[in-house]
């Protein structure tokens, strides 16, 4: 390449420029233990997103199966210890935080050399079709060993479609392990909104709530629910719902990008743009909590937080998912090709790494502090499980419960009896719906592919087309006032000048 | 002597080494991501694409009405006020002043927050009015700005030319236009390059207060988000040239008014 140097000065120049400016919002941690042996691992995980420990002595759980959950000490300084309580070698962990997988992107791109990062799924999708991953090693999917702890504790339902989904003819279960999942969905205020209003993603749409709902400020996010909405009698009808195939045509449908189908969404986001109070990128959860809007678009996730934080104001939020679809997401843990490259080592330690964070008992401090749902069901282990029965099984003297299956995560059926949980009616369309929805409406959930180059650009065109103002919206008073304002303003600066060149006279 | 000289030139090198490292380096990343497309050849489609779509063109006269009205309500509220302050006799001038100025010890998010809870008691639905909004949370953010430079002229102005003016038979209202006014001009131009340029760009503002329309901040972002960094350089590249004629327009202005320059900030 003729302009390869002028490219890495550029590139020097900017990841100057970029370190510069990661050390402002970013939280970097460094675990040093000092010596020359140590392995030097390099994690960059979500903000917020791992037990940093110092729980109150109120919070220590004890869970029916014997196990004892406390976050005393920072996960990562636990997995520093254990590591060598296991391996007996020295591990330094250098943890960092990324704020939107687009970030992650470009901070790769510039130089930022990781290890481990934990992105979403269309990113890990991105990484891999740009071969910028390295594939876990074989012991890794060793079931035998016991300090396997993801392999052994990763749900079916996780791992079947990790194994399902390819890029490049191969499976994402080759380069990434799950952390966290969910699906979007719609949080809403029960008083002001009907169950039936909230599941569908014409919410958006529905003039009834003018002004009082929010999107997301996310053009991926978006496009999804536009498409929901856009090619919603297809996605009811009954004929595709009990096809054999309905699930690939789920996908198809949901993962369209024809041009075609970026123009209607363009015009079905516009009149979402004239109908939503706005689009949000972090206000959403304050503004329900607040009373400002009756729904917004949430992550599951977000949504349990949010619920969480109304409840302790005696005010309860509901979280319904779409009957059109909803879209299935993963954050999960890839290995990077520019910093683990042959280091064998380490790569082992960044492995050790996951199946720490993947234990049972971790996976559930880790739920427990950040509020989303681990991909861990546990396996023999029954912590998980027995972590949902002490959050939400209901008491024995409460009278209005009922029977929640959470069968389809556990074991890949909804009707196992041992998965069949006694809660508080109402769970089943607040909490434990969003943290495990049930196997009916995972089946109707759809994961979202990356988009390539082409259909980015076009996405993004639509994009910048929805939120700018276009000029030619201009009402003609509006370019009558200007022509005005402008005659006026140089008439005086005329006049001005005149009277200055007169007085010199 | 020589020595000597050397030292203080020498002082200069650290700003220097700033200045390249952080300010003139990344500018020629900025040309040259504004002028490659993502191939790394040399193409000119990034400046047509501006000029060409109704989209960017619209968020450029959207940006630029957001920052002369903000600008506008921003000189007629902070005149007067700087007036009183500087040409009254009050005791306590500075307290006042500073009482003016204190909003800006405050980071300015939290601000906004608070605004945007007082505004929703006043409207009801901030999603209703985003224009007005946005043109309100920059005139409380920049206000200060504004006031400042204004006070500083007025107070350095020469009493003995108003009494003049007066002697020689002017009215109060001739006075003020024909000597207070003019000669305060600096300082008005001065407070409009400090709104003016940040209004025009400040997208925080607008997504704090539920404004969903693009300003030029906020599209630069957009293409940076999808990996188009030719696309948002070359916009930074304009906004850049934009302000930069503005910069240079009131710097002569002030300049042939009043010989006193100190608008470029």
């Amino acid at each position: 390449m003729r302009n390869k140097m002028l490219k890495r000065v550029t590139a020097v120049a900017a990841a100057t420029m970029m370190t510069f400016l990661a050390m402002v919002p970013g939280t970097k941690i460094t675990h040093a233990q000092g010596n020359d042996d140590v392995i030097k691992l390099r994690v960059c995980n979500w903000e917020e997103y791992i037990d940093l420990g110092a729980w109150d002595e109120e919070e220590r759980m004890e869970l029916e199966n014997g196990a004892e959950i406390f976050g005393e000490n920072s996960m990562v300084d636990d997995f520093t210890e254990w590591y060598y309580e296991t391996y007996g070698k020295r591990v330094e962990v250098e943890y960092s935080c990324f704020g939107t997988n687009e970030d992650l992107y470009n901070q790769l791109t510039l130089g930022d050399v990781y290890d481990l990062v934990c992105p979403s799924d269309y990113m890990i999708m991105k990484l891999m079709a740009e071969k910028k991953l390295v594939p876990f090693s074989e012991d890794f999917y060793d079931t035998d060993n016991p300090d396997n702890y993801y392999v052994r504790g990763v749900s079916d339902y996780i791992k079947d479609t990790f194994d399902e989904n390819e890029i490049g003819g191969e499976s994402w279960s080759k380069y990434a392990a799950g952390y966290m999942w969910g699906v979007t969905g719609v949080l809403y205020n029960p008083e002001k909104m009907t169950e039936e209003e909230a599941s569908t993603w014409d919410v958006f749409l529905n003039d009834k709530f003018k002004r009082q709902v929010t999107i997301k400020d996310n053009v991926r996010d978006s496009y999804f629910a536009a498409l929901g909405s856009y090619r919603k009698d297809e996605l009811m009808d009954e004929s595709l719902r009990n096809a054999p195939d309905y699930q690939e045509r789920l996908m198809q449908i949901m993962n369209d990008v024809d041009s075609d189908t970026i123009e209607n969404v363009e015009d079905i986001l516009q009149d979402m743009q004239g109908n939503v109070y706005s689009f949000e990128t972090d206000s959403g959860k304050a503004d329900m909590i607040s009373g400002k809007v009756v729904a917004n678009y949430q992550w599951s996730g977000d949504a349990v937080y949010a619920m969480d934080q109304a409840e302790e104001d005696d005010f309860y939020l509901d979280f319904a998912v779409p009957e059109e679809s909803t879209n299935l997401w993963f954050d999960g843990w890839v290995m990077l090709q520019s910093g683990i490259g042959q280091d064998a080592e380490k790569q082992q330690a960044a492995e050790a790494f996951v199946n720490f964070v993947s234990r049972p008992d971790n996976a559930v401090r880790n739920m427990y502090y950040i509020g989303y749902t681990s991909v861990i069901s546990g396996g023999d282990d029954d912590t998980v499980y027995d972590y949902l029965k002490w959050n939400y099984e209901a008491e024995d003297d409460e009278e209005d419960t009922t029977e929640y299956p959470v069968g389809f995560f556990f074991c890949g059926d909804d009707s196992n009896e041992d998965y069949i949980m006694t809660v508080p009616e109402e769970q089943t369309r607040r909490q434990l719906f969003a943290q495990y929805p049930t196997q009916e409406v995972l089946q109707r959930s759809a994961v979202m592919q990356y988009f390539d180059d082409t259909a980015n650009k076009e996405i993004n065109q639509m994009w910048i087309n929805v939120r700018c103002y276009n000029i030619e919206d201009v009402p003609v008073q509006i370019w009558i006032f200007v022509g005005v304002a402008i005659v006026l303003v140089i008439y005086i600066t005329i006049r001005i000048r005149m009277s200055h060149y007169r007085e010199k006279k | 002597m020589r020595s000597s000289r050397f030292a203080k030139s020498g002082l200069g090198i650290p700003y220097a080494l700033f200045l390249l490292l952080f300010v003139v380096a990344p500018l020629f990343v900025l040309l040259y991501y504004a002028f490659t497309n993502g191939q790394g050849q040399f193409t000119v489609q990034n400046l047509a694409a501006f000029f060409t779509s109704p989209n960017t063109i619209g968020t450029l006269a959207y940006s630029f009405a957001l920052a002369v009205v903000t600008t506008c309500v921003c000189v007629l509220l902070a005149y007067p006020i700087a007036y009183i302050l500087a040409r009254s006799n009050m005791r306590h001038k500075s307290v006042i002043l500073v009482a003016f100025v204190m909003p800006m010890w405050i980071n300015f998010t939290l601000r906004i927050t608070a605004l945007k809870e007082i505004l929703t008691v006043l409207e009801g639905n901030l999603a209703l009015h985003p224009f007005l909004n946005s043109v309100i949370g920059m005139t409380y953010d920049f206000l200060p700005f504004m006031i400042l430079p204004m006070y500083t002229t007025l107070m350095k102005l020469d009493t003995s030319l108003i009494e003049a003016a007066g002697d020689l038979g002017a009215n109060p209202v001739q006075t003020f236009l024909k000597v207070t006014l003019p000669l305060s001009v600096p300082g008005i131009i001065s407070g409009i390059t400090m709104v003016f340029l940040p209004s025009m760009t400040n997208y925080v503002v607008l997504d704090m207060l539920y404004n969903s329309t693009y300003i030029m901040g906020s599209l630069i972002g957009s293409y940076f988000a999808s990996y188009d960094w030719h696309n948002g350089s070359m916009i930074a590249l304009i906004l850049l040239l934009i302000i930069l004629i503005f910069t240079l327009f009131t710097n002569k202005y002030s300049d042939e008014d009043e010989g006193r320059g100190g608008a470029l900030i």
